[in-house]
């Protein structure tokens, strides 16, 4: 047993960088298929509507811990080989991201959708001009805010992938706190950090939405 | 004594003084119409006849009683003064019914269930709305829902109402049947406040009319007087560009 | 390659049944529990004192800007210093009140400040008093507005129980992690235990939408 000293903070800092990089495949990954998700459900085929659907609402109706397991259980036995940690870990964030945004932005498509597609239509645009320059520009400004809002999820969601035994921000925390015996000591740091990231997004997210609630 | 006597009221928002120095008298039975141009001061004086504003000096008195006063019980006095918006203020998750009968259960004028319908029905009857006793805000129209609010106040037998500005949010085709409403009231002798932009009604019902200017009373007197002899220049062009 | 094999689960009924209970009894008291403290935390956001207003807006930031899994490990590990020496599920059970009623403040909050002065001004031109006006006038329609939110944190909660199994609380998770343990079919106890959680969340979207039908009548707009 030895104290908690301030090498334990380091190494929880140093742990951040993992948190971010599964923040960062999700996004990369996650992103185009939530676009392509949004666009589904707002789309005009039916099968394409009924199935983005369906996936949005299965991967909104399973606990994120689920997702997790899933694949990192799941990739093994459907791909026939094993992947490391990182890999099946951020399928699942890159789901759960593509659920998640998906959801958001086509709520942003849709409130944009209607009259202004109809004008748009009468300027003889085609379908995807429409989108490209009506549409797109103005569901994004609509669904910033609570994109943002959704990052600040995404960050504390990564905390789960220590479950599996990925050492990203709150895995580092669980060994401090082994290591050291001091649990509280090393959550409440954990915590901080987590805090530290979090709450900028969060502010930012609210003064997107105040402005877009001025700009109206 | 007058039923609402206004002396010297000052009101000031921040450092905007929007009302400097009022004096009215209202009697029993009066119908008095405030006019003027927008930013006059004509709805914040009404708001505070019934003390939904705070003044910053002066007094105000209705039926005797001081309206800014800490010993005058606000409550019992608004169960007597009632008070029609320019946006209805109707209560959309509640039925007609309770809408009107809401307060004159809650304060206790009235028991609840059928002498409570029993009174919707006649406060509903004076606005011609009786078949609408089932309906909720939401499902009429703007005029109607004007009504409504008019025989919500009626049903709490106020011995003044005071209109603001009521017909403004209006489509011009619906102001006709809540003026008529407004009409029948005169008639039967209540006692008015209006702050109105409908001057036909103005000179034709009132029997006072006030005409507001920069925070102050500049003109008073018969409809009939003011309208064909405007004494200051402002009222003159205020007519003339109102017409 | 495929080999999956479900036959093995089902004689693990009675685990995956113990679990769903404990998961939905956890996701009841956290309801309940957050609820209250929302409605408390909402009165508390619009008080005079500024000292309050400011310990609201902590608890909310800091409970909303920090993950549910970091906080039941506090929890947890407070608990014994207090002197509490609890079982796992009634930790799990505080930290999720706790982290619902930050949401729900939030969200009560909004709700009535979604409800316009004017309809305020009204009932009191009327002769209602303060309590009068908030229970007939202002709750109603604020109720209506929170409704689909507080709903869906509610479904957000429900599958955020499921944190509970990381301090061995014997929710549905927690009996998947045992059952997997005897079995080694791991992805085929994950993912029958996701297919309980989604028809549950089903359920739970179905019940909602048919209570807000029923308490919701009046018509909205103009």
């Amino acid at each position: 047993m030895r104290g908690f000293t301030i090498s334990d903070f380091l190494t929880m800092l140093a742990a951040v960088q993992w948190t971010a990089t599964l923040v960062v495949l999700a996004l990369a990954f996650g992103a185009p298929l939530a676009l392509l998700l949004a666009r589904m459900c707002t789309g005009r085929s039916r099968i394409a509507r009924l199935v983005a659907t369906g996936i949005l609402q299965l991967v909104q109706g399973v606990p994120v811990l689920g997702l997790l397991m899933f694949f990192y259980f799941g990739m093994p036995v459907f791909l026939g080989i094993k992947v490391p940690a990182l890999v099946s870990v951020g399928a699942a964030f890159t789901i759960f991201t593509a659920a998640f945004l998906g959801e958001i932005w086509r709520g942003g498509i849709q409130a944009v959708h209607v009259a202004q597609g109809e004008a748009a239509a009468c300027l003889g645009l085609t379908r995807w001009q429409t989108f490209r320059h009506v549409i797109a520009p103005q569901a994004f400004r609509i669904a910033l805010p609570a994109t943002v809002g959704f990052l600040v999820q995404l960050i504390k969601n990564t905390s789960l992938a220590s479950v599996v035994g990925f050492v990203e921000l709150a895995r580092a925390g669980q060994l401090a706190s082994a290591a050291t015996f001091q649990p509280l000591l090393s959550y409440a740091c954990v915590a901080a950090i987590y805090f530290a990231l979090c709450f900028p997004l969060t502010l930012w997210s609210r003064s997107l939405e105040d402005k877009l609630n001025g700009a109206r | 004594m007058a039923l609402v006597e206004i002396s010297n009221v000052h009101k000031s928002f921040g450092e905007v003084e929007v009302l400097r120095g009022i004096d009215l008298t209202v009697e029993k039975g009066e119908i008095v119409t405030i006019i003027g141009r927008s930013g006059s001061g004509k709805s914040t004086l009404l708001r505070c006849i019934n003390g939904l504003e705070q003044i910053n000096g002066g007094e105000i008195k209705v039926a005797g009683e001081l309206v800014h006063s800490r010993s005058t019980d606000l409550r019992k006095l608004r169960e007597h003064v009632g008070i029609v918006f320019q946006q209805f203020n109707l209560f959309p998750h509640m039925t007609v019914a309770r809408n009107i009968t809401l307060a004159p259960v809650l304060t206790g004028k009235i028991a609840k269930g059928d002498a409570a319908r029993e009174l919707a029905r006649k406060v509903l009857a004076q606005v011609g709305l009786e078949e609408k006793i089932d309906a909720y805000p939401g499902q009429l129209s703007g005029g109607q829902q004007q009504r409504v609010a008019i025989a919500r106040c009626l049903a709490m037998s106020p011995y003044l109402m005071l209109f603001d500005e009521v017909t403004s949010a209006l489509d011009p085709e619906l102001v006709g049947e809540v003026l008529k409403v407004m009409e029948d009231l005169a008639t039967q002798g209540m006692t008015m406040i209006l702050v109105t932009h409908e001057m036909n009604f103005a000179r034709n019902v009132a029997s006072k009319l006030v005409f507001m200017h920069a925070g102050m009373v500049h003109e008073e007197g018969r409809p009939a007087d003011l309208f064909a002899n405007p004494a200051t220049p402002e009222l003159a062009n205020f007519i003339s560009s109102v017409r | 390659m495929l080999q999956l094999n479900f036959n093995q689960l089902w004689r693990y009924q009675d685990e995956f049944l113990h679990g769903m209970s404990l998961t939905l009894l956890l996701t009841l008291v956290a309801t309940v529990a957050g609820l209250a403290i929302g409605l408390a935390g909402a009165a508390a956001a619009g008080s005079r004192f500024a000292a309050l207003r400011l310990l609201v807006r902590s608890y909310v930031e800091v409970i909303r800007n920090t993950p549910a899994l970091i906080q039941l490990f506090l929890i947890f590990f407070v608990l014994p210093y207090a002197g509490l020496r609890l079982p796992p599920v009634y930790a799990a059970a505080t930290a999720l009140s706790i982290y619902m009623g930050a949401y729900a403040t939030e969200i009560i909050r909004g709700g009535l400040a979604s409800i316009p002065r004017s309809q305020v001004e009204a009932g009191q031109c009327l002769g209602l008093t303060r309590w009068q006006v908030f229970r007939h006038v202002i709750l109603p329609p604020a109720l209506r507005n929170i409704y689909p939110s507080i709903t869906s944190q509610i479904v957000l909660l429900l599958l955020g129980t499921s944190l509970a199994s990381q301090v061995s609380a014997p929710e549905l998770f927690h009996a998947a992690a045992f059952v997997e343990s005897r079995t080694f079919r791991s992805f085929e106890v994950y993912a029958v235990v996701c297919a309980i959680y989604f028809t549950l969340v089903l359920a739970f979207r179905l019940a909602f939408a048919g209570i807000g039908r029923i308490a919701f009548r009046w018509p909205t707009g103009r």
